[in-house]
Order: C-alpha cells, then sequence, then structure tokens
C-alpha cells in the first residue's frame, strides 16, 4: 500500500531536530537498565535461590571424590565432586535468573518499544542500549553468583576467576536466549519452560557426577559447554581454556544476532516517507 | 476548500477470510474534528491503525500531509517506569528541545501529583491521560485518536473537550473513534464504520467548533 507524505519520526515544525533536549542513546540506556532492575522476583531469585541451590546441591552430593576425564585436555582429574557441582548449581543458577530476567523485561517491554520507535527512536539505539543493559545485568548476576559461592568452597584466585568468568560468559549467554524468547515466544509459560528446561539439561547434563557420560562429544554443541570446561579447567585442573571461554561466547552472540533481528523486524513502522 | 491533510482511498482489510475494511474512504481537512462510530467490533480501530501506519492494509492508499499523533485504545506504557521517565522518553523519540509542552499537557489534564509515580501503580485513568499525552506530545498536524477518555471522570473529560478545542483552533485535523452518540454535537463530521464501509452521516444541527 503506497502511503506518502507521512514521517512518523518527524519533528513537529515548531521543534528544532539539532536541539533535543534528551539524547536518545543515554536516555534508553538508563531506561533499560531501570527496566531490568525492576524485577522483584529477580531479585528475590538471585538473593534467595542462589544460596540456596548450592546449599541443597552440596548437600545432595556430599563431599565425594571424584575421578573422570576432562575433556578439553584429555587428562583425568581427581577432585572433590563437591566443588565440582557447586559450579555446575551455580552455572545453572546464573541461567535460570539472567534467563527469566531478560525474558520478561523484553517481553514485557515489546509493544512500548515499537511505539518508541513509531514515535521515532532509532531502532538501532534502543538495540544498542538494550544489549548494553543486558551485558551489565548479566555481569551483575554472574559476580554475585561468583561470591556466593565463596561462602561454601574458597577455590583459589585464579581458580575463583576462572569460575568467575564462566559465569560471565554464560550469563551473557542465556541473557541473549531470554532475548531472543522475549521477541520470538508468544506466551511467558513457553518461554520459562525453555529457559528452566533448557538451563537444566545444559548444566546437568555437563557434570560427570550426574551425568556418567559428561564427555559425550554432543555436549560440545551445548552453550554451558564451553563456560563449563573453563570454569574446572581453572578453578580444578589449574588450566587456562581460553578457548572454550571464547566457544562459549559464541552462543551469545548467536542468540543475540538472531534475537535482535526479529526486535527489529517486530518493531519497525511499516509506513515510510514518500 | 480541497485542502486535506488526511486522505483515505478504498482501504481494505480482512483478518483471515473476515473482510473487516472493504474500501473506506475518508479526507481530513485542518482544523477538522471527525467522529468514526460504529458497533463493537466494526473495525474501528483496525482503521485508525491503518491510517496511523501501525498496521498494513491489504489494498487501497493512505496519504497524510503533517506530523502524525496516535493514541492507541490501550494505553501502550512501560510499567516499571513513572510518569516523568515516560514523558523524557518519549521527548527524546521525537527529539524536542523541552518538555514546556509535555508540562503543560500533564497540568491541563490534571495529574501533576502522578508524575513521580510508576505507570503500573497508576489508575486506569491516568493511564489513559498518559497515553494521550504521550500522543500530543510533539503537537502534531493530524491526530488519531482511539476512544481516548475512557476512564476520565466528569472534570477531566470536560478538560479534554477543552484541550481538542484549543487544537481545531491551531487548525489541527482531529480523528476521534468514540462510541458515545450524545457528544455528537461537538463534531464537524460524523461517520459511520459499518459492513466495512465508512459513511457520513446525515446532520441536521449546525457546525458547531466552539463548543467543549
Amino acid at each position: 500500500m503506497p502511503v506518502a507524505d507521512l514521517a512518523p519520526g518527524a519533528a513537529a515544525p515548531t521543534v528544532s531536530p539539532t536541539a533535543p533536549a534528551f539524547r536518545q542513546f543515554p536516555v534508553a540506556w538508563r531506561f533499560a537498565l531501570r527496566n531490568q532492575s525492576r524485577n522483584r522476583l529477580a531479585w528475590l531469585l538471585l538473593v534467595a535461590f542462589v544460596p540456596a541451590w548450592y546449599l541443597l546441591m552440596l548437600a545432595i552430593t556430599g563431599h565425594t571424590t571424584l575421578t573422570f576425564r576432562l575433556f578439553a585436555t584429555g587428562r583425568v582429574l581427581t577432585v572433590d565432586g563437591g566443588h565440582l557441582t557447586l559450579i555446575t548449581a551455580g552455572l545453572n543458577s546464573v541461567t535460570i535468573i539472567v534467563g527469566f530476567a531478560i525474558f520478561a523485561a523484553i517481553r514485557r517491554t515489546l509493544a512500548f518499544d515499537k511505539r518508541l520507535v513509531f514515535a521515532g527512536y532509532r531502532q538501532a539505539t534502543l538495540i544498542a542500549a538494550k544489549t548494553s543493559a543486558i551485558a551489565i545485568v548479566a555481569a551483575a548476576v554472574a559476580a554475585f553468583t561468583s561470591l556466593a559461592l565463596l561462602a561454601f568452597w574458597r577455590p583459589s584466585l585464579s581458580g575463583w576467576l576462572a569460575i568467575l568468568a564462566a559465569f560471565i560468559v554464560i550469563a551473557l549467554g542465556y541473557g541473549a536466549f531470554g532475548l531472543f524468547l522475549g521477541v520470538l515466544v508468544r506466551s511467558d509459560l513457553e518461554g520459562f519452560f525453555l529457559i528452566i528446561m533448557g538451563g537444566l539439561m545444559d548444566t546437568f547434563l555437563q557434570n560427570p557426577l550426574g551425568n556418567p557420560l559428561a564427555n559425550n562429544p554432543v555436549l560440545e554443541w551445548f552453550p554451558s559447554f564451553g563456560p563449563t570446561q573453563f570454569a574446572v579447567g581453572g578453578s580444578l585442573g589449574h588450566t587456562a581454556l581460553w578457548g572454550h571461554l571464547a566457544l562459549g561466547l559464541a552462543w551469545p552472540a548467536a542468540f543475540a544476532a538472531a534475537g535482535l533481528v526479529i526486535f527489529w523486524i517486530r518493531t519497525r513502522t511499516r509506513v515510510h516517507a514518500r | 476548500m480541497n485542502e486535506t491533510v488526511l486522505r483515505a482511498r478504498q482501504v481494505r482489510k480482512a483478518y483471515r477470510r473476515h473482510q473487516v475494511l472493504r474500501g473506506v474512504d475518508l479526507a481530513v481537512r485542518p482544523g477538522q474534528l471527525v467522529a468514526v462510530v460504529g458497533e463493537n467490533g466494526a473495525g474501528k480501530s483496525t482503521l485508525l491503525k491503518i491510517l496511523a501506519g501501525t498496521l498494513a492494509a491489504d489494498g487501497g492508499q493512505v496519504r497524510l500531509a503533517g506530523t502524525l499523533g496516535y493514541c492507541p485504545q490501550d494505553p501502550v506504557l512501560n510499567d516499571n517506569l513513572t510518569a516523568a521517565q515516560h514523558l523524557r522518553y518519549f521527548a527524546a523519540a521525537r527529539r524536542l528541545p523541552s518538555l514546556h509542552r509535555a508540562d503543560e499537557l500533564v497540568r491541563r489534564l490534571g495529574y501533576e501529583q502522578s508524575r513521580d509515580q510508576t505507570a503500573g501503580e497508576l489508575s486506569g485513568g491516568t493511564r489513559q491521560k498518559l497515553n494521550l499525552t504521550l500522543a500530543l506530545l510533539h503537537d502534531p498536524d493530524i491526530l488519531l485518536l482511539d476512544e481516548p477518555y475512557q476512564g476520565f471522570d466528569w472534570e477531566t473529560y470536560l478538560r479534554f473537550w477543552d484541550l481538542v478545542a484549543d487544537l481545531r483552533a491551531r487548525r489541527k485535523a482531529i480523528v476521534i473513534i468514540t462510541h458515545l452518540v450524545f457528544e455528537q454535537d461537538r463534531f464537524d463530521l460524523l461517520a459511520d464504520l459499518a459492513d466495512g464501509h465508512l459513511t457520513p452521516r446525515e446532520r441536521s444541527g449546525k457546525d458547531d467548533h466552539a463548543r467543549s
């Protein structure tokens, strides 16, 4: 349908477009961050669920000695199974909390974002603001989860930093997954189910304590493979598996790219000037 | 009198096999106040969305000359942001140099005391006021308002018509979806949307622009 002479984003005649009172990126960035941080359930999950999950998982597995072959290096490691489970529990907590928080925030504001674009917001600006807000939230949740781990286990500093890095990467992965689902699925239930089940399957299948076949090559194709290998290698195997950490970053890149393309399609305005 | 700022020709829209709009024509001049009336499900909101450009039509043409403000029927707000933050967000979207107009609209619609409440905490009527403010923020030439006074109390309702009178005096074109028959004297043109066609209603009264 040809539509002419309509510029929905154009300024009113009395307005000078060169002197905006509010620049688009800082406003969008601040409000995206505020929107993310207003999810009370996510805060509650972070503060209460993370320590409870660590405690529960440790109580179930205990400190059994576990011998297994680290997939990435091929080396056989003999470790405290409880420590390995804490890493898995932390990764799992991060997937659920970040995935849920980002999914909820993105999904609930999609119509509002469309209205902003219709009013003249540049889509690229909104996308950049949202992406950076997601990265900050993901890193903050990962940092808290890594700090909470110290109440149950004191690895070496380098080991803890490896766990922190792994948690940040998995948080980015599930933040991007939440974004992807937030713009894609039609109901809250679908999104929550996919995030919770996806996160559980993904992280627990990587743990040789829960899954004796944790060295099955198919696990390489799971989002938490790279971060798990990096965290275990760094904290229990004295190895820095940078390639695996980088592999873990491929997932957030892929999910974010797909999610942002769908966001761009779903928020674009159908009317074009002239 | 051929000057029009909004012209729709033969607009058609179907949802699956259900033909909602079967060739709607509409022309609106600057300063003209038009009501689109019709039963529930007649396609009023669909028509307004197509005029606004938020929904694609199956066929026909819409031409607008000037800036556009569209107020959707259900307030599209972010429940986590305050009313004041909404104003800043849309001022940034419109690249406005100040919030003068926003402040004036908030004052005229009478919800200054709710500026720092989040949209999720606002009453239905105040949400609708904010929804309307966002559509008027950039002082557009053409206004498309989908039942804009839903949930308004009587005083706000009268304030709304004061605002409309000002807009008309400044030659803004306004299309309002309404189903309140008792206010028909307020409009320059009433058009019935029925069976997918928009038909101007015969008027017995005179033009009554000043009434508010």
